[in-house]
């Protein structure tokens, strides 16, 4: 059977997913080369022409892009921290302790992290007005490490969980307190979870929009969603602009995913990530 | 060591495990619980109340009682949001389920070089939906999208995409699929992984063909994993928001329940109507995460 021939079907299917995943990025990456003329021209063309670095000078210099680079970068930083602190310390709890309702704490966990962030933008912005903190990246980080809690503790829960309790037995009987336990052998050993949730926390930061688009009006407060969004005119679509700036907000992301593909892959099916 | 003994030692590791295990916990708790859980307390307290920004009386909320969820359900726009978000679910979900199913089947194929398909599943994850908003509206672009470009190409003719309303949505609905697709793929590659290769031999060994063992095999054990990816989605899916807004640039020609929300409260700074309009999205979509509670419980027995 022709049809069988195992090789070609592989480099086929194999092409239609790295394709369907990749065409967007790449379009965008051809397009930030073009110049306005050329994109305003009838039939399109799919190579740039005359590839140019004109719109990657303009996005740095006309639109505040390392601004909002800067800013993202302190919110996503920030609350991948925070996230990871707070979330270490409950999924140790919930691993390794006796804990009454333990099924509860799960359920209000997922129950959590599927909240519309819409619903909780409102009361949100009441806050952040009333204790002054509109503009400030505390009004930013600490949502959005919140949010991320419930991923990243049922992913450390998981990571926990495969560790050895004798290691930490043993090092309590060589005088280690519980914390200290935890923080010697139970932290080291799970790097990789620690990693990943990091990770997870780190893109849920970097990408949401709806609440740092509220949060931070002041332009200069901009995160890059919001920013690259707000490079649209009323009336006007530049373009060229626009994909410079995105493929300059997409580099670190794509790099991050790209090192740590397989554990981004093992904590988005271990946690139960909405995506 | 004497039996005593080592009962009150452990009853004495027992109290303080447990008091051990509540500081570990307050943290996030705190955090939760400032973010999550007194949001929509304050949600349903202020739904009570008149209180709009823009009057002079809106330091001095009117307690009115359910007067903004009779105005709700007498609201054209709202009916119209909810409408066109619950349009998005059903056509979204399915639509990502199918397509992310279809994705997961080929990136389950015994590669020798992994990477690159496991990256293209994950780029679209990681990409930033308002990211994928303004590409897609660039992509459906009248006069300089690709979309028409193959269009024309193919030998049709240019679809004003952003302008016509029907078009808008479907403009949406497939940025939407594309976007979420991978994500359902991952969640049923992992579902597909741990389905026993035996299974498969010994039904080839009794002759099914492809199709047969598809049919009989992957999508019976695939099940759960495909409830799992539809419940996510669905949550996520009655969420919509930064995509349209995206492609319209904030506009609302197509408005779901989030834009809806979202404008009420923050842009027309109407805080009464606006938490009484997310209290009803809160309830819907918390009676979506109840099911899906109740399934997970259920796996879990």
């Amino acid at each position: 059977m022709k049809w069988d021939n195992p090789r070609i079907w592989l480099w086929v299917a194999a092409g239609i997913v790295v394709i369907n995943g990749f065409f967007p990025a790449v379009w965008i990456l051809l397009t930030s080369f073009k110049t306005e003329g050329e994109l305003t021209r009838i039939p399109i063309t799919w190579l740039p022409e005359n590839p140019t670095l004109q719109n990657y000078v303009q996005a740095f210099t006309n639109a505040p892009i390392m601004r909002y680079f800067l800013n993202s970068l302190i919110v996503a930083g920030g609350a991948t921290l925070l996230c990871v602190l707070v979330s270490a310390l409950a999924a140790y709890a919930l691993a390794r302790l006796r804990i009454p309702n333990k099924t509860l704490i799960f359920s209000l966990l997922v129950g959590v992290s599927m909240f519309p962030t819409v619903t909780l933008l409102l009361p949100l912005f009441e806050m952040v007005l009333a204790l002054g903190l509109r503009n400030n990246y505390i009004a930013l980080i600490l949502p959005h490490a919140a949010l991320s809690i419930p991923v990243a503790t049922l992913v450390l829960v998981s990571f926990f969980q495969g560790i050895p309790k004798d290691l930490e037995s043993a090092a309590m009987v060589d005088g280690c307190s519980r914390l200290g336990a935890l923080w010697r052998i139970v932290v080291p050993l799970s790097a990789p979870g620690v990693f990943t949730a990091s990770i997870l926390a780190f893109v849920n930061s970097w990408d949401e929009f709806l609440l740092a688009l509220t949060l931070m009006p002041s332009q200069a407060m901009r995160t890059l969603p919001v920013g690259i969004q707000f490079l649209q005119g009323e009336y006007s679509f530049p373009w060229p602009l626009i994909s410079a700036a995105l493929v300059i907000a997409l580099v670190p992301v794509a790099l991050v995913i790209a090192i740590f593909q397989e554990r981004v892959v093992g904590g988005l099916t271990q946690g139960g990530v909405k995506g | 060591m004497t039996q005593p003994q080592s009962r009150i030692r452990r009853s004495f590791g027992d109290l303080s495990e447990r008091a051990l295990a509540f500081w570990l916990l307050v943290p996030a708790a705190l955090l939760l619980g400032l973010v999550a859980l007194y949001p929509v307390g304050r949600l349903l307290y202020t739904s009570l109340f008149r209180r709009r920004l823009t009057d002079e009386t809106g330091n001095s909320p009117v307690f009115v009682g359910f007067q903004n969820f009779v105005q709700a359900f007498a609201d054209e726009r709202f009916w119209t949001a909810l409408w066109n978000t619950l349009l998005i679910v059903l056509v979204t979900v399915p639509g990502a389920l199918v397509v992310g199913l279809l994705l997961a089947l080929l990136a389950n194929l015994p590669f020798r070089v992994k990477w690159p398909v496991r990256l293209g599943l994950l780029l679209p994850w990681a990409l930033p939906l308002v990211f994928a908003g303004l590409i897609f509206r660039w992509f459906f672009d009248s006069q300089y999208g690709v979309v028409n470009d193959v269009i024309v190409r193919l030998g049709g003719e240019r679809l004003l995409w952003v302008t016509t309303p029907e078009l808008l949505f479907w403009a949406i609905c497939i940025s939407i699929i594309w976007k979420s697709s991978s994500f359902v793929a991952l969640i049923l590659l992992a579902g597909l992984q741990v389905i026993p290769k035996e299974l498969y031999e010994s039904a080839a060994v009794d002759g099914a063909n492809r199709w047969q063992s598809f049919w009989r095999i992957t999508l019976p054990l695939l099940l759960p994993a495909i409830l799992v990816a539809a419940i996510f989605r669905t949550i996520t899916a009655f969420q919509t928001f930064d995509i349209p807004f995206a492609m319209q640039n904030g506009g609302s020609s197509f408005e779901t329940l989030a834009m809806y929300v979202r404008t009420m409260s923050i842009e027309n700074l109407n805080f009464g109507y606006g938490s009484a309009l997310a209290v009803l999205m809160f309830l819907i979509s918390f009676a979506v995460t109840l099911v899906y509670l109740r399934y997970v419980r259920g796996a879990d027995d």
